[in-house]
């Protein structure tokens, strides 16, 4: 289906839109700006019905349940104070005064969203941050969208008809780039979701001029560093990694400890079992969640067993989760589903061996002791990371943060200097 | 491998007791020749402490490596060289990645006692020629699924007169035709031929629920069969009580109860489970089960849920002896099924966690087995 004008129209009418759609575009931009206001006004009318549980059957008929609790985690996103702040945050509040003249900010103008399909409901975020800034945005819905985004984007027209004209989405499969490069060539940026393999294939086909903004996957790690009420975050952290079970950008893959000492860091694993034993088993409410964890845990463990021999390797089984000590301190992509890496990191590495990772790094859990947290915390920003949080609190929405270390409205904005 | 060949030519198909010392020769045997041929094996059987000798009872079969499905998606091992192989299967892939299983000769030879014994039983095969619908892929070089190997394998328990395949590949892609499976199979409601609709059983509801809106009703020819098999893979969330099922059939075609058959198994472990004539599927004198408790992995008493591990020392040229599905199911008492069937009775309850895998951690999804694109 695509979604123009607010109203849904089947694929098969794609060549004959795609015919039209610089003609359109051309009109909505040149009428009226999109006011941020509109949009806001919008989504806390949307967000109210969402509170309201008005929503719920429509969500739940395109997303497994666990996925519901997730949502509840960010509604708080759609309130008025939670998006005037961001606004705020974000692009400042700059009266553009300057000594030639003036400085205006202008929507970047067009933005083509390839949004991801791994997460529900984050096409639609992605289309809210663009249009907040002003911009008209075209939504590639992703593959295997079951039809929440057009059915949230629909409501979101229905609910303030003025927004229709600014959203498109189209459902074009990733094979069909003659398409897709016509759509980029409308646009002024393209923002991008997705691992390596989908950004090389934006890169590939945004024309030159165009704006990339690549939100890519990344790898996200705790920093253990002396002892501070150490069995309480130990706790957190083990809840953040069998809840999030490794795969969110900012999940825990590795758990460094700030030492040299193997003794210590077998220790570590021998204490971290348990607490990693009964977040898992707090997370699987049911047989069958159980049972996933633990077929994950002995998938670790005999690949532990055959792909590992040589590696010098140690593995702590837990019921439904395993700690790996590794000999290395590279960081990498842990086993996933509640198998956590460990690895001894001494502070004066840290810097070394982080940066071979850059560009790719996103959340460090930081644990240490109140005198050390300042400089720990310079030390790891200096390393190229773009979150330090509590161990417990790695996966949680702040208000008003960076993404991935950007303030993306800034990227979907422009500036434009007019002199007196 | 003759304990092999011994246990499926001359065992009684649902004689347990009897095939004991037989069945467990003969896993011996199997896990023996897994250790000298297949390196990984060996390094898996090592570090969980197993020998084959260890397996002295029924209660041993439990220290054989049990080796998740997940575990033969993410790695081709094998115990027979390519030249040695039969042929090579693939699982039908469900979430993205699939199993690389290779068949040896001795297993095919084995299996065909088995099927034709299990077959005569279940009322499969029969001499009368008959017409076949497939609900399923039709077979050619690029498909290698085990599935597709398995719907035409039971194109010829009856002779076939004609078959007709619903998922055509067209341009490369498999595109269902359920209309035109109706268009056949009101013809052959008129044919003097039984019709034989074989098929997956999601395909069959969702066909089925069509043709009633349609309004189809048919009275197929006497003797006609529904046979599924495949299970209800990615459908599993539509997944409907067998009942329902069967009056959808009765009504839509013409089919009684009686003459609907379900198989079960997977290509990791190739045995031809059957249901008896209440539905259920008794586990065959060729396999054991355990049922797995799914947080310490520990063998579960009859009655218990737990995760599914399917046992047989059918395969030599992949060391699929002792596997761990992705399923959870309960074993029950043989009598309590009331067939006449003594061994117990396997009740398939639903896969592990469905919840919808999201990621975005740098190289989960590949490792995942997910497609990377745009």
């Amino acid at each position: 289906m695509i979604l123009r004008n607010g109203t849904l129209c089947p694929d098969s009418r794609l060549p004959g839109i795609l015919s039209s759609l610089e003609e359109e575009l051309g009109k909505t931009l040149s009428g009226p700006p999109l006011e941020a206001e509109t949009v806001i006004a919008a989504l806390e009318t949307l967000g109210k019905r969402l509170e309201r549980g008005e929503l719920d059957a429509l969500i739940a008929r395109y997303v497994p349940a666990g996925l519901l609790e997730q949502l509840d985690g960010i509604r708080w996103m759609l309130r008025r104070e939670s998006m005037e702040y961001k606004l705020r945050v974000e692009l400042g509040e700059d009266d553009g005064r300057r000594p030639f003249g003036g400085t205006l900010r202008r929507p970047l103008g067009v933005l083509l969203h390839i949004a991801p399909g791994n997460m529900a409901g984050l096409p639609v975020f992605t289309v809210v941050e663009g249009l907040l800034t002003g911009n008209l945005c075209l939504l590639k819905l992703p593959h295997g969208e079951k039809g929440l985004s057009l059915a949230l984007l629909s409501l979101l027209t229905e609910t303030e008809p003025r927004l229709a004209p600014w959203i498109y989405a189209f459902d074009i499969p990733s094979q069909d780039t003659a398409s897709l490069s016509a759509l980029a060539a409308l646009a002024d940026g393209i923002v991008t979701w997705g691992g390596d393999g989908a950004i090389s294939a934006v890169r590939a086909l945004a024309p030159p001029g165009c704006r990339l903004v690549e939100w890519g996957h990344r790898l996200s790690f705790c920093y253990w560093s002396g002892w501070e009420e150490e069995d309480r975050e130990r706790d957190a952290l083990a809840r953040h990694i069998a809840q999030t079970e490794g795969l969110l950008c900012s999940s825990c893959q590795v758990i460094y400890l700030d030492t040299e000492e193997d003794r210590e860091a077998e220790d570590f694993c021998r204490s971290f079992v348990p607490a990693l034993e009964r977040a898992v088993a707090r997370r699987c409410r049911t047989a069958g969640q159980m049972a996933q964890a633990s077929l994950y845990a002995r998938e670790t463990w005999l690949e532990h067993l055959t792909d590992r021999a040589d590696r010098k390797e140690t593995l702590f089984r837990g019921q439904g989760c395993t700690v790996t000590l590794r000999p290395d301190p590279e960081l990498e992509l842990s086993p996933l589903h509640g198998n956590v890496l460990v690895k001894c990191l001494p502070r004066r590495d840290l810097l070394r061996v982080l940066r071979r990772q850059k560009g790719r790094l996103q959340t460090a859990g930081l644990i240490c002791s109140p005198e050390k947290r300042a400089r720990l915390t310079e030390l790891l920003a200096k390393a190229g990371v773009t979150r330090i949080t509590r161990p417990g609190h790695m996966s949680e929405a702040f208000s008003g943060e960076a993404h991935d270390g950007e303030y993306p409205l800034r990227r979907y904005c422009r500036m434009v200097d007019v002199e007196r | 491998m003759l304990s092999r060949q011994k246990l499926f030519w001359l065992s009684r198909p649902y004689d347990l007791a009897g095939t004991e010392r037989a069945f467990l020769r003969a896993v011996r045997d199997n896990c023996a020749y897994h250790i000298r041929h297949c390196p990984a094996y060996r390094t898996l059987a090592e570090g969980e402490g197993f020998s084959p000798e260890q397996v002295r009872a029924v209660e041993d079969l439990k220290r054989i490596p049990a080796i998740p499905t997940l575990y033969f998606k993410r790695h081709a091992i094998f115990s027979m060289p390519r030249w040695r192989r039969c042929f090579e299967v693939t699982s039908s892939g469900t979430s993205g990645s699939f199993s690389r299983i290779r068949f040896d000769w001795g297993c095919v030879l084995a299996e065909a006692p088995m099927v034709i014994r299990l077959g005569l039983l279940h009322g499969l095969a029969s001499p009368v020629p008959a017409h076949y619908v497939v609900l399923g892929y039709r077979p050619d070089r690029k498909n290698t699924t085990g599935v597709t190997r398995t719907m035409w394998g039971l194109t010829w328990f009856a002779p076939p007169l004609s078959r007709h395949f619903v998922l055509e590949r067209r341009e490369g892609v498999y595109v269902p035709d359920l209309e035109g499976a109706v268009r056949a199979l009101e013809k052959l409601s008129r044919s003097p031929f039984p019709v034989r609709l074989i098929g997956f059983p999601s395909y069959l509801w969702f066909g089925l629920t069509k043709m009633k809106e349609m309004g189809v009703s048919l009275k197929l020819p006497a003797r006609s069969r529904i046979i599924l098999a495949g299970g209800w893979k990615q459908h599993y969330q539509e997944e409907v009580e067998k009942p329902r099922l069967y009056s959808l059939v009765k009504k839509v075609l013409g089919i009684p109860e009686d003459h609907i058959n379900e198989l079960f198994g997977a290509v990791e472990h190739p045995i031809f489970y059957n249901t008896c004539r209440n539905h259920r599927f008794h586990v065959p004198a060729y396999a054991r089960i355990l049922i797995r408790d799914p947080r310490t992995l520990e063998p579960l008493p009859m009655g218990e849920t737990g995760i599914i591990n399917l046992i047989s020392p059918l395969m030599c040229a992949t060391p699929t002896v002792s596997v761990m599905t992705d399923d959870l199911g309960v074993l029950e008492p043989g009598a309590s099924c009331g067939c006449g069937i003594a061994s117990p009775v396997l009740n398939i309850i639903g896969r592990v966690g469905l919840a919808g895998v999201t990621t975005c951690a740098a190289g989960a999804a590949q490792l995942l087995g997910e497609e990377e694109g745009l």
